[in-house]
Order: C-alpha cells, then sequence, then structure tokens
C-alpha cells in the first residue's frame, strides 16, 4: 500500500534529502490521494441537499417557475402553518407509543427465545418474517385485516363480543391510532426482537451465575447486570427504529392516507401531500429542512447522551 | 459450616455421560480439591453442587439436607469463577456487598463486611475503582471478597488461578490456603492443576472421564496410587513408566526389563508373587527416587544401574536428567550439582522400595 506512493512520491520530490516540491510535501501529499473520492462524496451527498437548500428560499410553485432569491418568506410560513405542527405532533405521538411498545416486546421475546429450545429455529425465522416485508405491503395486509366486510379481525372480536361488531379501524377516529399502531409494532417488533437477542446472548452467562448464587432478584439482576450490557445495543436500536418512526410514511399511506381528513398526516405524508399534490416545491423544501434540522439536533442530543460520540 | 454428601449422581449432556456414578463424602471444614484431565467432569461435578446444573440421578446433600430441588441462591453457597465473574458496571464495593443487598441486609452491617473483607484481602484502597480497573490478581481477590462476606456454608472455587501468571498463580495459592485456616468453612476447589491440587488439598478427589478414579491426602495418593492413571497425573516431573516382565525365582522376585538389566523387588513390596512369573508389568518409578549412587554400598532394596545422561534440563534447586533406562526415556531428579555433561555415564540409585507395579491390561497396581 505504502510503497507505490511513496515510490511515486520520491519521483516527485527533487531530491531525497533536502527540499520537496511544496504541493507534494508529505503533509499534503495523502490529502491530494483522496481529494478525489472526498469530490464525489459531496457531489453526490451534498449536492441535493444544497440544491434543496437553495430552492427553499425561492418561491417555485405548480404555476409559477420564478427562481428569484424570496427570503426567509418560506421560513416564515412555517411557523404559521398549524397542518404542520399537527403533523409534526402526529408524527411525536406514534413514536412515542410505538417505540416503547416495540422495545418492550422486543426485549420479552428475546428473553423468551434466549433459552435453547425444540424448534427455536423455525419460531425465529416465522417471527422475523414481518420485518422483512415491505412496509408498504405490511400496511395493505393490515388493511385488509382490518376490513370491515371479510377481515378476519373484525370477526374475531364479533365472535369474542358474540354479536356483530362493526369497526371502522381505518375511518373511526378512535381507531385509527391503535391500527397504525398495531401494523407497526406488528413489523418491527421482530427488529428489536433480533438485535436484543444478539445482545443478550452476549451477556457474561458467570455474571448471570454468580448472581444467581448470590441470591439476586430478577429485578437486581436486569437492573444491575443485564440492562448495562446491553445498554449499547438498546441505544443504537432506539435510534434506529427512532428515525424510522419519525419518517412513518408507507404503513399510514396505505391504511388512512393520513386521513380521516388531516388526522393520521405525519410530517412525511404532509410533505409528499404539498409536494407532490400540491406542487409547492419551494416550500416543500423549506419543511424538508425543517425536518433535517430537527433530526440533527436530536439525533446529536441523544449521540451525545449514549456517549457513543467521543 | 456444613458436610457435603454425594451419591450415585449421574448427570448427561444429551448424549454424553458426562457424571457416571459418583459417590463422595467431603466432611465439615475439609478443603476437597477435583482435579483431572480436561473432560473428566471435575467442573460438571462441582456445577451440580452449585445447582447450577441439574442432575439427571442421584442425591446431593449439603449439610445434612438434600437440595437436589433447591435453587442454587437457596443452597447458601459461594463460588469463585475462573473468570471471576465481577459484576463490571458496579464498583469493587458494590461488586462485595451484591450478595448483601440481595438479601436485605442493613447497610452499615454491608459495610462493616465489606470492610472486613476487603482488609482480610488487602483490597480496601480498591473499593471505589471498577472491575475494568483492575489487574488479574485484584479481579482475583475481589471475586473471593465477594464470596467470603457471604458467610456461605459452602464454598466453590472453579479453576480460579487459571488465568494468573505463574508468579500471582503461587500467591493466590498460599492465600487461598491460609483463608480456609482462617474461616475454616468447607471449600471444594477445582483444578487440573496436580501442584495446586497437592498443595492444597486435604483431601484429593482424582476424577477420570465422569468417574472418581482414586481419593484420599494427597500424600496418599502420591505415594500409593491405586492405578497408573493416578501415579501418572500426580508428581512433576511425571512417574517414569517402563515396560517389564515378572521375573520369580523361588524367594526372591525381581523384574526384567526389555534392556535385560534385572531389577530385584524388595520382599514387602510382593506379597505373593505365585503364578506371577513371565507377567508383563509396567514398572512405576518417581524421577525422585533415582538418585545418584556413590562408591559405598547401597542401603537395602536400591539398586545400581548405570545409564548415559541424554538430555540435562537445570531447574536451579534440582537438575531433571533423561536417560535411557529398558529402552525408554527415565527422567531423574538429581542435585543441581550432580550432573553437568550431556553423554555422561552416571550411576543411579533406584529405589525399588518406592515402585509401583502397574498391570497393563486393567491399570491397577499390583
Amino acid at each position: 500500500m505504502a510503497l507505490p506512493f511513496s515510490r511515486l512520491h520520491d519521483a516527485m520530490s527533487t531530491d531525497t534529502y533536502g527540499h520537496r516540491l511544496s504541493v507534494f510535501s508529505d503533509r499534503n501529499f495523502k490529502y491530494l490521494m483522496v481529494a478525489p473520492g472526498i469530490l464525489i462524496l459531496l457531489l453526490v451527498g451534498i449536492f441535493p441537499l444544497i440544491y434543496s437548500l437553495v430552492v427553499s428560499f425561492q418561491n417555485i410553485t405548480m404555476t409559477d417557475v420564478d427562481t428569484s432569491f424570496q427570503g426567509l418568506l418560506n421560513y416564515k410560513q412555517l411557523f404559521r402553518d398549524a397542518r404542520l405542527w399537527q403533523a409534526l405532533g402526529h408524527t411525536a405521538l406514534i413514536t412515542a407509543i410505538a417505540l416503547p411498545l416495540e422495545l418492550v416486546l422486543g426485549f420479552l421475546l428475546a428473553q423468551l427465545f434466549l433459552e435453547r429450545m425444540p424448534g427455536r429455529q423455525i419460531f425465529v425465522a416465522l417471527l422475523v418474517l414481518p420485518t422483512v416485508l415491505s412496509p408498504i405491503v405490511a400496511g395493505a395486509t393490515w388493511r385488509l385485516m382490518f376490513d370491515v366486510r371479510f377481515g378476519p379481525i373484525g370477526q374475531i372480536v364479533s365472535y369474542f363480543a358474540g354479536e356483530p361488531v362493526t369497526l371502522l379501524w381505518t375511518v373511526n377516529p378512535s381507531l385509527v391510532y391503535p391500527a397504525i399502531i398495531i401494523c407497526e409494532v406488528w413489523q418491527w417488533t421482530p427488529f428489536m426482537f433480533l438485535l436484543l437477542l444478539a445482545a443478550l446472548s452476549n451477556v457474561d452467562q458467570s455474571q448471570l451465575e454468580a448472581a444467581e448464587l448470590d441470591g439476586a432478584s430478577y429485578w437486581r439482576v436486569l437492573r444491575q447486570i443485564i440492562m448495562p450490557a446491553i445498554k449499547p445495543v438498546v441505544a443504537i436500536a432506539v435510534l434506529i427504529r427512532g428515525l424510522d418512526l419519525f419518517r412513518i410514511f408507507d404503513i399510514i399511506w396505505a391504511l388512512t392516507e393520513g386521513g380521516p381528513g388531516s388526522m393520521t398526516e405525519t410530517i412525511s405524508l404532509y410533505t409528499y401531500v404539498i409536494g407532490f399534490t400540491q406542487f409547492d416545491t419551494s416550500y416543500t423544501a423549506a419543511v424538508a429542512f425543517l425536518v433535517v434540522a430537527l433530526l440533527s439536533v436530536i439525533v446529536t442530543l441523544v449521540l451525545r447522551r449514549m456517549e457513543l460520540v467521543k | 459450616m456444613a458436610d457435603v454428601r454425594i451419591s450415585g449422581l449421574h448427570k448427561y449432556y444429551g448424549a454424553m455421560h458426562a457424571l457416571k456414578g459418583i459417590d463422595l463424602t467431603i466432611a465439615d471444614g475439609e478443603f476437597a480439591v477435583f482435579v483431572g484431565p480436561s473432560g473428566c467432569g471435575k467442573s460438571t461435578l462441582l456445577r451440580t453442587i452449585a445447582g447450577l446444573e441439574d442432575v439427571d440421578a442421584g442425591e446431593i446433600a449439603i449439610g445434612g439436607g438434600v437440595v437436589n430441588d433447591m435453587r442454587p441462591r437457596d443452597r447458601n453457597i459461594a463460588m469463585v469463577f475462573q473468570n471471576y465473574a465481577l459484576y463490571p458496571y458496579l464498583t469493587v464495593f458494590e461488586n462485595i456487598a451484591f450478595g448483601l443487598r440481595a438479601r436485605k441486609f442493613a447497610d452499615s452491617e454491608i459495610s462493616k463486611r465489606v470492610g472486613d473483607a476487603a482488609s482480610m484481602l488487602g483490597i480496601t484502597a480498591l473499593l471505589d475503582r471498577f472491575p475494568r480497573q483492575l489487574s488479574g490478581g485484584q479481579r482475583q481477590r475481589v471475586a473471593i471478597g465477594r464470596a467470603i462476606v457471604r458467610q456461605a456454608q459452602l464454598f466453590l472455587f472453579d479453576e480460579p488461578l487459571s488465568n494468573l501468571d505463574a508468579k500471582l498463580r503461587d500467591e493466590m495459592r498460599s492465600e487461598i490456603k491460609r483463608l480456609h485456616k482462617n474461616i475454616a468453612t468447607t471449600m471444594i476447589y477445582v483444578t487440573h492443576d496436580q501442584v495446586e491440587a497437592m498443595t492444597l488439598a486435604d483431601r484429593i478427589v482424582l476424577l477420570r472421564d465422569g468417574r472418581i478414579e482414586q481419593q484420599g491426602s494427597p500424600l496418599d495418593l502420591f505415594e500409593r496410587p491405586a492405578t497408573g492413571f493416578v501415579a501418572g497425573f500426580l508428581g512433576s516431573p511425571t512417574i517414569n513408566l517402563i515396560p517389564a516382565v515378572m521375573d520369580v525365582r523361588g524367594n526372591s522376585v525381581a523384574v526384567r526389563l526389555t534392556s535385560g538389566e534385572m531389577l530385584e523387588l524388595p520382599a514387602d513390596k510382593v506379597q505373593s508373587a505365585a503364578g506371577s512369573n513371565g507377567k508383563k508389568v509396567i514398572l512405576g518409578i518417581r524421577p525422585q527416587h533415582l538418585t545418584r549412587a556413590g562408591r559405598a554400598a547401597l542401603p537395602k532394596g536400591q539398586i545400581r544401574v548405570k545409564a548415559v545422561a541424554d538430555l540435562i534440563q537445570p531447574t536451579g534447586t534440582r537438575t531433571y536428567v533423561t536417560s535411557r533406562i529398558g529402552d525408554v526415556a527415565v527422567t531423574a531428579e538429581l542435585g543441581a550439582h550432580d550432573v553437568h555433561e550431556q553423554g555422561a555415564t552416571l550411576d543411579y540409585a533406584v529405589d525399588m522400595n518406592r515402585c509401583v507395579l502397574i498391570d497393563p491390561q486393567t491399570d491397577k497396581v499390583l
């Protein structure tokens, strides 16, 4: 690795012992070598971001392709847009309920499957199946499950109620959120389960045995031995799922399309609606930037809290 | 304080029969050492006593009560693990206090007991540290501290010194022995190291392939091994095993080596040699019982054998010399300055009073 470079470098330098060409000095040479890669990364990664930032300071709509600088016009609009803040609220609500649910259920399942048992591999594979599905398929599947006329959920509830029960899961305002959260939790709990299963199987067995001999209760073992050991994995899992939940789109699009009204409209749905049904292009760019800013702040705070970036 | 009685103990791992009928009694206050080669079942036996493994048949009683169906926590046992199993996210103090907190001791009692244990083990200065900040020997002390504060009725050690370097191992070995003297609790110690077994034990339980091969005091096993396996396992350097044939002529009984030497056996070594003429045996002689013969006549029972020193390994205190006797390599433990020159011909005095004769078919000592 070092050899061809140093040979090239030697060829470029004027002499081995004295001064070298300043551009190709030892210090700068390495930067020169990685520069093309960095440049491509910047073009691919940063350009769209910068482009949408530029667009957000213009006022492009479906009917108006004026690209003149409009200052903070769109950003001022953000603060007056009640539907935007409601969408953010809906997103936060779904995240706040689904994330802990997935974490707790995933942990319980992982505990259950930690012990060796017959058929363990098959069960784990079956359990992980929902996560393999595309979210839009998961949403469509649950839309069928919740269907009023022939969905199995309604029939099961009716059976236990002893009389026909009509539950309009995707329409009834008090049922839409449960429907979304059921679907979301169904699909993503296995993800938590897998990560936690891996983390739990790495907990030092002899520490657990020592704690058992010491007479520690399950809660004490959980708090003082298991939790600290799996904390890094839990933190990463929560971060990944938290970001995913904040950007939730497919499941809701398949189940309710943000309805009834805009009752289940999340920030991703709202961005889509203003961008691709109202074609309010510049304003959409501003909303997208708001989300980027919000997530950046949250991720930075969380990472710092987790002490992962040191 | 408790004795341990084990009867008819069997343990299977799937198709593997790990313990094949163990009967064992360890007296109150005794220091018992389970020793044997890897896979002999010594750790499994210890773990069944702790309750960390279920037994498939047989009975374990601690302090008179059968504990088969008792959870480990209810057996009042303290255990030191091979990797110490310290809780990495708790300080040394909290590690030692863990069992006391779990059993809801008062704070004042906890700090008193932890303080006592720490000063006994010389780790008072480390109480605020975390396990990752400690050296191997210090971790070992913390693990022992965690065991002693509980004042359990039985102490179990699962190869506690195998992760330490040689010097530290010697040091900790003495400390564990001293600890046993001080607290006089029944202790069971698992090791594959015969030096640890010899130096620590009141009673050695030598296991082989899931069975007890022999048990008894260290010197008993060393001097009167029941089988060739026991003779070969204990002692360092290992015992010399020389193929030979019995040669009985009237009252004199000797063994003939394949190289032709005749070594006469002392009368008290052979109770009845009748009918054993021509029988194949293995002559076991410990390196310590081959000495350098002087010019004077040898004491009764010792036999002069000439051999060439092929390999010389000085250790400082003693020198191990390997020669060919009876067509096999035989090691003798001589004085540090007994031999200097490789290839020199030596006069060995072989102490036949201390030899063992092993039946090659059954591995039993005759």
